[in-house]
C-alpha cells in the first residue's frame, strides 16, 4: 500500500474505522489487528470500489465486513456460537475514552450481537435507514425496528 | 436529565482525541509465521505418514503376497522419508528475526527448492513404483504358479512368432518399458500435481501475500 493511498484514500476516514473496530475488540492488541486488516482489505479491494455509493459509505461497508469475519474466525477456534448471537461474555474494554459516558456507551454496544453493533454505530454515525440498510443488506423497515429495540436494550444497559 | 445515547456519541468524540489512527507496521508479522507454522505442521505430519506406511507396507505385502512389491516400495518410503526429514531441518535454519518479507521470502526459496528436488526425484520415483507393482504383481502365486509365467505362456500361446528378448516376449516389454518411460517422462509433472494437491492451499496463500508485500514494498 502506497503511503499516498494510506494518507488520501484511507486516513481522512480513519475516524470511522477506528469507531467501528473498537465497537468489536476488547484489547488495544486486537484493535491493531483489525485496524490493520481493514486498511489492508480497503487497499485490495480499492479497484472493486464501483462508485455506486460514497467512498465512506463502502468503507464502512468493508470495515464491517473484515470485523465481522475476523470475530467469526476467532468465535471458530474458540468453538462459540454462530454469529448474529448474544455475546457468551461481557467483554471488558481495557482502553478508556477520556469521556466516562462514551466509555460506558461503548461497553453496552459491546454487549449486543454483532450485526445489532453494526445497525447501531452505523445509526449514531448518522447513516440513513436506507444507507444502513445497504450497508446491512436487509430492507429500510427492518432497520427502523431494529434500531428501536437496539436503543431500548441499550437504555437497559445503560440504566444497569 | 439523562443525555441520549446520539448525544453521548457526538458529544463523546468532540471531547476526546481517541481517534487516532494505529501506525501502519509489520503488517504481515503474524500471517507471515502462521503460514509457515501451518506448513511445517502439514510437513511432518505428512513425513511421519509416508515413515509410517514404509514400515506397515511390509507385513501388508506378505500377507497379500506380493513381498517383492513390499520391499522396494518400503525402501522407497524410507528414503523419502529421510530425504524430507533432512531436507526439513534448513526449515529451522529460516532467520525469524528477519522482517517478514524476507522470512517469507526464504521460505519461498525454501519451498521452491523443495518442489523442484520432488519433481527431480519424481522422475526415478513414480518408474520405480511402477517396476515394484510390476514386480509384486509378477511374483504372485496362483494354485501353485506365478503370475508372471502365466502371462508368458498366455503371450507365447496366443503370438507363437513373437520375439522373445532373455525369454521375455517383446510384446510384454514394449508396453513395460513405454509405461516407465512415460512415468518418468511425466514424474516431475506428477510430482508437482501431487505437492499441490496437499500444499496447493497453503502454497497459493504463501503467493498472494508475498505479491501483496511486493508491491507495499514499491
Amino acid at each position: 500500500m502506497s503511503s499516498d493511498f494510506y494518507t488520501t484514500q484511507i486516513l481522512p476516514y480513519a475516524a470511522i474505522i477506528i469507531k467501528i473496530c473498537r465497537a468489536y475488540t476488547d484489547t488495544q492488541e486486537d484493535f491493531e489487528d483489525y485496524y490493520q486488516e481493514v486498511c489492508l482489505q480497503i487497499w485490495r479491494s480499492k479497484d472493486n470500489f464501483k462508485e455506486q455509493s460514497a467512498w465512506s459509505t463502502w468503507i464502512y461497508r468493508l470495515s464491517l465486513n473484515v470485523c465481522l469475519t475476523f470475530l467469526k474466525k476467532k468465535k471458530n477456534n474458540k468453538q462459540n456460537a454462530p454469529s448474529d448471537l448474544l455475546p457468551d461474555e461481557v467483554l471488558v474494554d481495557s482502553r478508556a475514552f477520556a469521556d466516562e459516558s462514551l466509555n460506558q456507551l461503548y461497553g453496552a454496544i459491546r454487549q449486543l450481537s454483532e450485526i445489532d453493533r453494526g445497525v447501531i454505530l452505523l445509526y449514531l454515525e448518522e447513516k440513513s435507514y436506507q444507507e444502513i440498510a445497504d450497508i446491512i443488506g436487509t430492507n429500510t423497515n427492518n432497520i427502523g425496528v431494529r434500531i428501536t429495540r437496539i436503543k431500548e436494550r441499550l437504555k437497559k444497559i445503560l440504566s444497569n | 436529565m439523562e443525555k441520549s445515547i446520539e448525544t453521548i456519541w457526538k458529544e463523546g468524540f468532540i471531547k476526546n482525541d481517541a481517534l487516532v489512527a494505529p501506525k501502519l507496521n509489520d503488517l504481515y508479522n503474524q500471517k507471515s509465521i502462521d503460514i509457515v507454522e501451518k506448513f511445517k505442521r502439514m510437513y511432518k505430519l505428512n513425513r511421519i505418514g509416508v515413515a509410517a506406511f514404509a514400515f506397515i507396507i511390509i507385513p501388508l505385502s506378505y500377507v497379500t503376497k506380493m513381498i517383492y512389491m513390499g520391499i522396494p516400495m518400503s525402501l522407497l518410503f524410507i528414503a523419502v522419508s529421510f530425504i524430507a526429514h533432512k531436507y526439513s531441518k534448513q526449515l529451522d535454519h529460516i532467520d525469524k528475526n528477519t522482517s517478514s518479507y524476507k522470512y517469507l521470502s526464504s521460505f519461498d526459496t525454501w519451498v521452491k527448492d523443495m518442489v523442484s528436488l520432488n519433481s527431480k526425484l519424481s522422475t526415478f520415483m513414480y518408474p520405480y513404483i511402477f517396476i515394484a507393482m510390476a514386480l509384486g504383481f509378477w511374483f504372485i502365486e496362483i494354485e501353485g504358479e506365478i503370475l508372471g509365467n502365466m502371462l508368458i505362456n498366455g503371450i507365447i500361446t496366443e503370438f507363437p512368432t513373437t520375439y522373445l528378448v532373455n525369454g521375455f516376449p517383446i510384446l510384454l516389454l514394449i508396453p513395460f518399458f513405454l509405461a516407465i518411460g512415460v512415468l518418468a517422462f511425466f514424474g516431475g509433472k506428477i510430482g508437482k500435481w501431487d505437492i499441490n494437491l496437499v500444499y496447493g492451499r497453503i502454497l497459493t496463500r504463501l503467493e498472494n501475500i508475498l505479491s501483496d508485500m511486493e508491491e507495499l514494498r514499491k
